[in-house]
This record gives C-alpha cells, sequence and structure tokens, in this order.
C-alpha cells in the first residue's frame, strides 16, 4: 500500500471516529431521548410565573377576601410555601382587604407527609406579632389554611408549630395543638 | 395572650371611626325596627328611614319632585357660585361642574348640555333642581354617587359598600333561586344557615322596591332586615330542602336552594326539636384573667371587662329565670382551660357562656361574634359526621362539647340576635371549636361581646350603660334560647 493510501486510511478512520463521537453526543444531549434524564434533574431551576390565590382578612372582619397574583414559581415545595407566605406578609394590593397574617411572619420549615399532612414551621413573629381578639385569630389562621389548601391542593391537613416547638393556640382562643383538617375551614 | 396594639393601630382607631359605625349600624337597626314579613305571599319589609346616611329631602314643585341647590351642593360638596344677572348657579366640586339656570330645563354637566324633563325652578330664593339630574351627574371616585329614593321621599349620597337591589325569586331545573342586584357580590355573607333562619347580609344598603312573594319554591317566606348602610334578608327554607350555594357574578348575587343533595353545594344547618329547654346552671366565664390580660386598648384590659360583664350577666339570669349561676373566676387571677372545664363540667352545667371582648387590626371592625361547636364536625382523629349519632363513640373527650353543636348554635343564634336587637350589631356566628369549650360537657359559646379595638364598641363597652344594655341582651338571647319557641 502506498503512503498516499495509509493517509486516506487513516483520514477515513478518523473521520469515522470523529461522526461516531458527534453522534454520540447529540444523541446523549437529544430532548427526545435524553428524557430520562432530564426529569432527574432537581426542580429548582424553573422560573415561569404562576397565579396562586391569597386571602386576607375583609376590613370589617367578617371574613376572608381573596386576592389573585402572579408569583415566579418555586421549586421545591419550601420555595412554593415559604413565597405564599411572604405574600401574605406583604399584605393585599386592594383597599378592600387588610393583612391578617402577624406582622413579620415567615417560613422556616415545611413538611409534607404521604397522607397530606403538611408541618409548617413558622418565625416567632407569627405568635410575637400577633395582636387582638378571636377575630384576629381566627381569621390569621383561616388566611393561612386556605392560601396553603388552594394553592397546594395536595395539603389536606395543616399543623401550625412555631420556632421549631409544638404551638397550643395563637392567641388564647382556638386550638392549634392538633393538625387542621382545610376543609373545616371554607 | 396579650393583645395590645401598636401604637399606629391605636391611632388609626381614632382616624376611622364614623367609617366603623356606619358598617356596624347595619343589621342591628334593621332587626330592631323592621316588621317581620311573617307570611307567605307578602312583600320584603320595607326599609326604615335611614339614620346615620347622609341625604337631603326631596321637594315637590309643580308636581315634580325636586332637590334643593343648597342641599345638592352640600351632598356633592361642592362650591356654589351665583351670576344674579342670568340667574344661573354654577355648582364645582373637584374638576366636575354642574350649571343651572331658573327656570329652564338645560343645565350644563362638565362639558355636555343636558335637556331636563322639567325646568328647574326657583321656590324662596332657591333653586330647585327635578331628581332626574341626578342620573346625569359623572360617577367617578371624586364626586359623590346621589340615589333618589322614591320611597323613602330622599336624595341619598351612596356609600361605598353600594346598594343592594330589590330581590327576585324564580325556579328552574328544581333550584329555588333568590337573585338581588348587587353593587359588591363579594360582601355578600351567609350569616346563618339554619333553614328557618336563613338569614344572608350585605354591606350595601336596600334600595329596592316591593319584592317577590315571599313564598316560591322552597323559600316559604322572606324577611326584608334594612338599615343604614348594609342590609340582611330572613328567608324560610322548606324542610325538605337539602342544599344551597351563594353564586357571587358581577352586578348580582344569587342564592340557589336545591331539595337534592348537590356535590360541592353547603348543607343547612341541623335544627333540634322545638319546646322549653332544660336550664337550671348556667356556667359563667369571664374570659383570660391574671396574668393574661386579653385584649388590650386605650387603657382598657378585657379581663376586667369580661369579669365587670359576667357579674351583670350573673345578676340578669338569676332575676329573670331564676337559675343558678356559677362564676370561673369572680377576681383578676389566671385560670387553665382545663379547670374551666372542669368548673363547669363539675357544676353539671345545662350552659356554658365564656365572655369575651374582641379586637382587631382595623379599627373599623366592630360588633360581636359568636364562636360555637360546629354541627359537622371533624377532629384530629378524621372522624366526620354528626357527633349525635354514630360517632360518638370516637369522640374525643376533648370535644365532648360537639355533642350540644345543634344546641349550642341556637343559642348563638339567639344571643347574637338580642345584641343586634340592642344595637350591639353586626353579629358574625362561627361553627369552630373554641379552647374556652374544650372538654365542656354543656351546650355553649366563646361570646365577643364587642370589639375593644373599635371606638363606638369601647365605648359602649367600657360605661355602666353599655355593660347594661349588653348583659340584658345576652339575658335576653339566653332565655329566648330556653323558651326554644
Amino acid at each position: 500500500m502506498s503512503a498516499f493510501a495509509r493517509r486516506a486510511v487513516r483520514v477515513a478512520i478518523g473521520a469515522l471516529l470523529f461522526a461516531v463521537l458527534a453522534w454520540a453526543l447529540w444523541h446523549a444531549r437529544s430532548p427526545q431521548r435524553g428524557a430520562n434524564r432530564a426529569a432527574a434533574r432537581p426542580d429548582t431551576v424553573a422560573a415561569g410565573l404562576k397565579a396562586v390565590r391569597l386571602y386576607f382578612a375583609a376590613p370589617s372582619g367578617d371574613s376572608l377576601v381573596g386576592e389573585a397574583r402572579d408569583l415566579v414559581e418555586g421549586g421545591t415545595l419550601h420555595d412554593r410555601v415559604t413565597a405564599l407566605v411572604a405574600e401574605l406578609d406583604r399584605g393585599p394590593l386592594h383597599a378592600n382587604a387588610v393583612a391578617a397574617l402577624p406582622a413579620g411572619t415567615s417560613v422556616l420549615h415545611v413538611y409534607l407527609d404521604d397522607r397530606g399532612q403538611m408541618t409548617l414551621d413558622l418565625s416567632r413573629a407569627f405568635v410575637q406579632g400577633f395582636h387582638g381578639g378571636s377575630t384576629a385569630e381566627y381569621l390569621a389562621i383561616a388566611s393561612l389554611v386556605r392560601t396553603v389548601a388552594d394553592n397546594v391542593p395536595e395539603v389536606k391537613r395543616l399543623l401550625l408549630v412555631c420556632g421549631g416547638e409544638p404551638l397550643s393556640t395563637l392567641g388564647g382562643h382556638l386550638p392549634l395543638d392538633r393538625p387542621i383538617d382545610v376543609s373545616d375551614w371554607p | 395572650m396579650k393583645h395590645e396594639p401598636a401604637p399606629d393601630a391605636r391611632r388609626d382607631v381614632g382616624r376611622t371611626r364614623r367609617g366603623a359605625a356606619w358598617a356596624g349600624l347595619a343589621l342591628t337597626l334593621a332587626v330592631a325596627v323592621l316588621p317581620h314579613v311573617a307570611s307567605a305571599g307578602r312583600a320584603v319589609s320595607p326599609p326604615i328611614e335611614p339614620r346615620g346616611l347622609e341625604g337631603a329631602p326631596v321637594h315637590v314643585v309643580d308636581q315634580k319632585p325636586c332637590v334643593g341647590a343648597n342641599d345638592l351642593a352640600r351632598l356633592l360638596d361642592a362650591a356654589k357660585y351665583w351670576r344674579a344677572d342670568v340667574r344661573k348657579l354654577e355648582l364645582r366640586s373637584g374638576a366636575h361642574r354642574v350649571q343651572l339656570t331658573a327656570d329652564n330645563p338645560f343645565v350644563i354637566v362638565d362639558d355636555a348640555t343636558l335637556r331636563l324633563p322639567d325646568p328647574v325652578r326657583s321656590v324662596h330664593g332657591e333653586l330647585q333642581a327635578p331628581v332626574a339630574l341626578l342620573d346625569s351627574l359623572p360617577h367617578d371616585s371624586t364626586l359623590a354617587r346621589l340615589l333618589y329614593d322614591a320611597r323613602r321621599g330622599m336624595v341619598l349620597v351612596v356609600p361605598t359598600s353600594g346598594t343592594v337591589g330589590t330581590p327576585r325569586l324564580s325556579v328552574a331545573e328544581g333550584v329555588t333561586r333568590l337573585t338581588l342586584p348587587v353593587d359588591q357580590p363579594e360582601d355578600a355573607q351567609v350569616v346563618s344557615r339554619a333553614r328557618e333562619h336563613f338569614r344572608l347580609r350585605f354591606a350595601g344598603f336596600y334600595a329596592g322596591g316591593a319584592a317577590d312573594s315571599g313564598s316560591v319554591g322552597l323559600v316559604r317566606g322572606v324577611r326584608g332586615l334594612a338599615a343604614v348602610t348594609g342590609c340582611a334578608f330572613e328567608l324560610r327554607i322548606a324542610p325538605d330542602a337539602a342544599a344551597f350555594r351563594l353564586v357571587r357574578e358581577p352586578g348580582r348575587v344569587t342564592l340557589e336552594v336545591s331539595r337534592a343533595p348537590v356535590a360541592a353545594w353547603e348543607a343547612f344547618a341541623p335544627e333540634g326539636p322545638s319546646g322549653p329547654r332544660h336550664l337550671r346552671i348556667v356556667v359563667i366565664d369571664p374570659g383570660h384573667g391574671g396574668a393574661d390580660p386579653g385584649v388590650i386598648d386605650h387603657g382598657l384590659e378585657e379581663k376586667d371587662l369580661t369579669l365587670a360583664l359576667a357579674k351583670r350577666v350573673r345578676t340578669e339570669l338569676e332575676r329573670r329565670l331564676g337559675v343558678r349561676v356559677v362564676l370561673t373566676r369572680d377576681d383578676d387571677r389566671a385560670i387553665s382551660a382545663e379547670q374551666r372545664a372542669e368548673i363547669a363540667n363539675r357544676a353539671r352545667a345545662d350552659l356554658v357562656l365564656s365572655l369575651h371582648v374582641d379586637g382587631f387590626a382595623n379599627p373599623r371592625a366592630r360588633g360581636a361574634t359568636a364562636l360555637c361547636p360546629p354541627a359537622s364536625y371533624s377532629g384530629a382523629s378524621g372522624t366526620r359526621g354528626a357527633p349525635e349519632a354514630a360517632t360518638l363513640a370516637v369522640l374525643p373527650w376533648r370535644e365532648v362539647a360537639a355533642r350540644y353543636a345543634v344546641q349550642s348554635r341556637a343559642l348563638g343564634e339567639a344571643v347574637l340576635t338580642a345584641l343586634e336587637l340592642r344595637d350591639s350589631g353586626p353579629t358574625r356566628l362561627r361553627e369552630t371549636l373554641p379552647i374556652e369549650l374544650l372538654g365542656v360537657n354543656a351546650p355553649g359559646l366563646l361570646l365577643e361581646c364587642a370589639t375593644l379595638t373599635n371606638p363606638a364598641d369601647r365605648e359602649r363597652v367600657s360605661g355602666d350603660a353599655g355593660q347594661d344594655a349588653i348583659a340584658i341582651a345576652i339575658a335576653d338571647g339566653v332565655e329566648a334560647w330556653q323558651r326554644n319557641e
């Protein structure tokens, strides 16, 4: 075999190897064939807007007032619930409602078990910032329960804790030492 | 727990006291004054003369209803400019202007010239504008909205809560509907879901006329409860009605009642048998105490007010009903929820009233609230259904008060109605088991008698006359509950 022929064979083999590698790389990054790998990625990179429904108190203290709002969608459950509570703490955008949650309340931890019971650990401001009687207490809890239940539909019951410790009551009128059945708070 | 409002909140109390007073008068005045439409076939009761609602009388000139220019200027908060040479009066309010000319049907509203059906007249030196002018006034947030109320013979300033129009009844496909035109449908509330006393409340004031017959389909009677800036209707619903829902749409609210159960619709509250109830021992629990002052506002502490009120209620009940009254505390000391329940159960109470005074961040909120065990109760164990039936066996002791849910709710309605009659409204009944009734083996209520953070309520609940009125109202309610007619 002549030198020219040997070089031609080497070039052909190199080109073949390059083609195989290119195909393998394309195959691995293909959105269809690589779907399993993409689904296994953590869901914290999503960055869409999602419509949520928040509940504040009517100024008369009679009831809750719903308010639609768009939030940047958080990937994890913790992110979503934290964003919801932060918006409740921020207060209503319209004059037909007032904030029901004690000022400064934030989420420390969130845990959802496989039976739909969410344990929501709130900052101490939830208790320390509370002022009022049973109406303020009822609406603060109702605001939280309805907002979580509407936007995280897998939640069936909600147990509120504060600063990592059990919470027996918020204002002395309503028991919080047991999980709240969200269907009891329409 | 301690609930002293922030200094800012206390300052706000003073600033917004008038708004709260208007809202609170709504149901109260109506229940007290309006005649009932007890039987089927009569119209909704006419509204009472508005009190506290800004308005002006209408004068009849040449047999036409007219409003005086001075009244018009006052209601529109307008400045007056009079040109005697051409007998023209211009009213200016913000960017708006209305020009009236004596003996002339043409008026100028902003930049538009309008022709009224009748000319503007001059009577005793004051121009009188036909009420048709009100329909041509601009509608925006800078100008008061005026309404000619022919029945009252007045021109009224429509409150921000809007109006409620004439209710109409209809039946279609087995569903009975009560439809009302409502400016603010989101404010409509079902405040009582018992069939015999089903109540709807609206923030707007009743500006409707004669209504449909009170008995159509499953609705056996409609009783109109109109008042200053709010109104309510009490309906009698047929016993075989199974479910209802309130549909809020832009411009109207519809109550739908169905004979058959419908998924996602609400059920009516169960009701017990009629006839006098056994009432021998009443336990009154003055809320809070000791290191727990409850709500604090303007130097007043809830624990002191509830104790004083409890003593007055005790005197009133003993005098009127001859019952034995036990207080869970008669001085300033703290007792736990368990101790309160133990006192009630040891006394073999037939009735437990836990007296409280409410507080809310918005000083406009006022009135009384009752918390009673829900008739359909799901405890921590996840059990559901009427506790008086088969689920009694699995009811935890701490939730034993749920056995008396029906009686407790009836008590709540009786007491709240009595409070409304004595100007302590608006009222609201919440079916949720309060801590004060955990482990209490008797019918009971947590009653927030007034709202301390509201100026009008604070004045009432902190004075002798006001406390007496509240105590009498509570005794009225207990007596009505005991009679159970």
